[in-house]
């Protein structure tokens, strides 16, 4: 086999740092693969079991029809709906299918093909055969329906209905001649052969149109006719539409060929089923009891039917999951086999794709064992290519890391190795939370909650949950990172359910005397050193604790803020150093840093000062007129000695730093790319992405047009979104203050005004319901509203705050051909 | 306990931390360099928020002035 590598894509990356999983994407390669026909089905099968190749499509410019495996693909489409049918009907009679019965025994796809074909014929045959022996029962039904109901009132109608038409009759004729009513009467009544003999329609209508047949035929019959009804009691199954509809029984007495006509048209419009109905007694009990044989009989017969049909399911469902997994792998195997090229000679088709570097052994197995198992005498061609493509991103991931990163990439897919925010994303976002949502109370619940999806993880991730349980399954660790810094947030804010605690030593806070009477108007005083951990227990209920706590959380989120910041930007100054990109370290990284740390930075530091000596210097006022009046007296808000100066110096290095990020980098670029354009490549050009080798092809780099505007107004904008953002990026830090405050203040006043209340009273009822009102509260609105706007709020901060000093983001991620993936996409 | 006491704890602890999980997990340099650098942020972290909060109440401007009926 012969295989041999061509130059690497990859060169001698910055050797500043060591490497550290996940920090930046895996190498890629574009690779080239060739394969024989007969084993080009068995290559990708192996290939998709690998998972780790990514195909580029070489047939793009063709439609689906034109490719040469799209029969394959129809088939499969064909079998696929095969199976869609079976589910539905095993889903109909209520039958599961087996999951994962996994019997190892490889089917052949043509067999199984076959195998589809008859069962469907069958379960077809099967369904319309039952159809149609459920129509006969349900007609056999209303029939025995008519025959019963109707024989109760079908004398008394029939006379009822005789004694009318004689009297219309007789009224028609008493028209005309007064004289002889008498002889016409007892000729009536003596003449038998005159006895009227009436027709009669019977049968079932539905009840809701029950009132207008009877209209309708009064109207076309011209009231000659006598109509009887009787309502069924339970809804009877129409055979027709086989709904269950209530109807009524009934019975239609007319005379005459043209009344019959109009009376059979209306009913057929009504859909009122008509059904024979004798007036001989004897031969109505003898209809009476056929039917009802033949009811019992098509029973039967109907029940073993289904009963088949069901057997017939059953074997389906047992094999239903393995056929299933067959055709999607074979219909992913044909697309994919579509992407390759056919060979000039028709003889191999041609491959190419992306895949890790670390994965090249692999991929050589997973070819050498097709090329053995579908005895071809050919053996497959592994070649890698060079190429200024940009790479797809791919991060190597467990279950801990990957919902991590999944965070960082919906936001943006990293480009091709660039450091991932996502390394430090572990532990910072769930630290941001938990400053937002410091009570160690709440976070034991939301570990206690996460703790029970971690240890039943094998049961639910093999079962499908809904949307939202799926999304709390799939960040259960992101969930208990964010508890257990919650737990330690709460211990520093003190905050137990809003209780204080004194745990870690003495309180530093005590009375001034015995008798504590300024306790409420002066206050209490510092007897002892400051609390040892976190915030002391006596500032809870005190009138001074929000202004004391306000400013402790505020100058902390600017602290946070400053820190998280800094990070971003010395992540750039790694990017720049692995990407051998000097212009961004000198211009760039350096300017930026000067600039944030000598405005941010140093309101840090006059933030710690001032805790540290307990001035009383106001730090707006300070920073305010650090910029309206540098050469100003401080006055009383000085902070040490030499503030002054310091600041003039600071003010003047951030008053260098932005033109320094604004004009170098764009002159530089075109200096370089003018170097490049000459023909001057002696000089060692800093500032390029791709290999020395590849600059063989200068015509290549001619279609790089160098637009000075557009480079320079890429750096005004780029400069003046720093600028900006720092001022607006700190002040967006203050919202961890923000949703502090705003979690402590709900969680007191749930405690005090719901549970201490209850308690109050004294009364055991009382307490009950304020337990559960407490509960409630607690869960709906602190666990569960403030924990989603906590995470929210930290998922801004990263993927902005932090973010925006380095990342890029326009990558795109590495889809490899894989059949684990293929059912995560169907579910 | 001072600063710089507590301080030399958080350390110890996240040496303490750093050095069990070497021993647990040890999957390759780049992998254990991922864990360090987990185990240092996430000291870093917890240090910074416990130090911020002693600092702010070393020599606080404020005391507590209780409220009514306490």
């Amino acid at each position: 086999m012969g295989d041999y590598r061509g130059l690497n894509v990859r060169r001698d990356r910055g050797g500043c740092c060591p490497p550290m999983d996940l920090m930046r994407s895996e190498a890629m390669q574009l690779v080239r693969i060739i394969v024989p026909v007969e084993s080009a089905h068995l290559t990708l099968s192996y290939l998709g079991d690998l998972g780790l190749f990514q195909f580029k499509d070489l047939n793009a410019d063709k439609s689906p029809f034109q490719r040469t495996y799209a029969n394959q693909i129809k088939r499969c489409g064909e079998m696929a709906r095969k199976l869609r049918l079976f589910r539905e009907q095993m889903a109909k009679a209520g039958i599961a299918h087996s999951e994962m019965a996994m019997t190892q025994t490889r089917i052949d796809f043509d067999e199984m093909e076959i195998k589809l074909g008859e069962l469907e014929a069958e379960l077809i045959e099967v369904n319309s055969n039952n159809e149609k022996l459920q129509r006969s029962y349900n007609e056999l039904l209303e029939y025995m329906l008519v025959l019963k109901k109707a024989g109760e009132f079908f004398y008394s109608a029939q006379s009822s209905a005789t004694a009318q038409h004689r009297e219309i009759e007789a009224r028609q004729i008493g028209d005309g001649s007064i004289d002889s009513p008498l002889l016409l009467e007892q000729e009536m009544l003596t003449d038998p052969s005159k006895q009227v003999k009436l027709g009669f329609v019977s049968g079932l209508v539905p009840k809701e149109k029950a009132m207008a047949f009877e209209r309708i035929l009064f109207r076309a019959t011209r009231g000659n006719m006598y109509l009887r009804q009787a309502a069924v009691d339970d809804p009877v199954i129409d055979p027709i539409s086989g709904e269950k509809i209530a109807k009524n029984v009934f019975v239609v007495f007319y005379s005459g060929e043209r009344a019959k006509t109009k009376i059979l048209k209306i009913c057929e419009a009504f859909g009122a089923n008509r059904y024979p109905f004798t007036d001989d007694i004897g031969k109505q009990m003898q209809m009476i009891s056929e039917v009802s044989g033949k009811i019992t009989e098509l029973k039967t017969t109907i029940d073993l039917g289904m009963l088949h049909r069901d057997n017939i399911l059953k074997n389906i469902s047992y094999q239903f999951e393995q056929w299933n997994n067959l055709v999607r792998t074979e219909k992913a195997i044909y697309h994919t086999l579509n992407m390759l090229s056919l060979d000039v000679t028709k003889k191999c088709l041609v491959a190419e794709g992306w895949s890790p570097v670390f994965a090249t052994s692999q991929i050589q197995d997973a070819l050498q064992r097709a090329t053995y198992d579908s005895n071809s005498q050919v053996g497959s061609i592994f070649q890698v290519l060079h190429t200024k493509e940009s790479p797809p991103t791919y991060f190597q991931t467990n279950k801990f890391t990957s919902a991590f990163q999944e965070i960082v990439d919906a936001y943006g897919i990293a480009k091709y190795q660039e450091a991932n925010p996502g390394v430090y994303t572990i532990i910072t976002f769930p630290f941001l939370f938990a400053v937002m949502f410091g009570d160690w109370g709440h976070g034991m619940c939301l570990l206690l909650a996460t703790l029970m999806l971690i240890f039943r993880e094998k049961k639910l991730s093999s079962q499908k949950l809904g949307d939202i349980m799926e999304m709390m399954f799939g960040g259960r660790y992101v969930i208990m990172m964010m508890a257990l810094f919650s737990i330690y947030t709460g211990l520093i804010y003190n905050e137990f359910f809003s209780v204080p605690f004194e745990m870690f030593g003495r309180s530093a806070y005590a009375c001034r005397d015995p008798s504590c009477r300024d306790a409420t108007t002066d206050g209490l005083v510092k007897v002892r050193e400051a609390y040892p951990f976190g915030v002391d227990p006596k500032w809870h209920g005190s009138r001074t604790e929000l202004p004391f706590l306000n400013s402790l959380k505020m100058k902390m989120s600017i602290l946070l803020g400053v820190a998280q910041m800094n990070l971003g930007i010395i992540l750039s100054y790694f990017n720049a150093k692995f990407f051998s990109n000097s212009l961004n370290t000198w211009y760039q990284f350096i300017p930026q840093l000067i600039f944030l740390n000598s405005l941010f930075g140093y309101l840090s530091l006059l933030i710690i000062v001032k805790w540290c000596t307990g001035s009383q210097a106001d730090l707006y006022h300070v920073m305010i007129y650090m910029f309206l009046s540098p050469t100003d007296d401080l006055g009383e808000n000085q902070l040490f000695p030499g503030q002054k100066t310091l600041q003039l110096v600071l003010l003047l290095l951030a008053l260098i730093s932005v033109p320094w990020m604004l004009f170098p980098k764009p002159i530089l670029l075109r200096k370089q790319h003018n170097e490049r354009h000459q023909g001057q490549s002696y000089t060692v050009i800093h500032n390029t992405e791709e290999s020395l080798e590849i600059e063989e092809d200068h015509d290549s780099h001619d279609h790089e047009e160098f637009e000075f505007s557009e480079v320079f107004v890429h750096q005004l904008i780029h400069t003046i979104e720093f600028v900006l953002g720092a001022v607006s990026n700190t002040a967006s830090y203050l919202r961890l203050w923000a949703l502090s405050l705003a979690h402590s203040e709900l969680s007191s006043v749930f405690y005090e005004k719901v549970l201490l209340l209850a308690w109050g009273f004294n009364n055991i009822a009382i307490l009950i319901i304020g337990i559960v009102v407490f509960v409630c509260a607690t869960i709906g609105v602190l666990l569960v509203m403030e924990t989603l706007s906590a995470f929210l709020h930290a998922l801004r901060l990263h993927w902005v705050e932090f973010q925006n000093k380095f990342y890029e983001g326009d990558g795109y991620k590495f889809a490899p051909f894989s059949f684990a993936l293929l059912a995560d996409e169907e579910d | 306990m001072g600063l710089s006491m507590t301080t030399i704890i958080f350390v110890v602890v996240g040496v303490v931390a750093s050095v069990l999980v070497r021993l647990c997990c040890n999957r390759g340099p780049s992998t254990n360099l991922f864990h360090l650098t987990l185990i240092i942020t996430a000291t870093v972290c917890c240090w910074m928020m416990w130090a911020i909060v002693y600092l702010a109440q070393l020599k606080p401007l404020l005391v507590p002035i209780l409220s009514e009926g306490e």
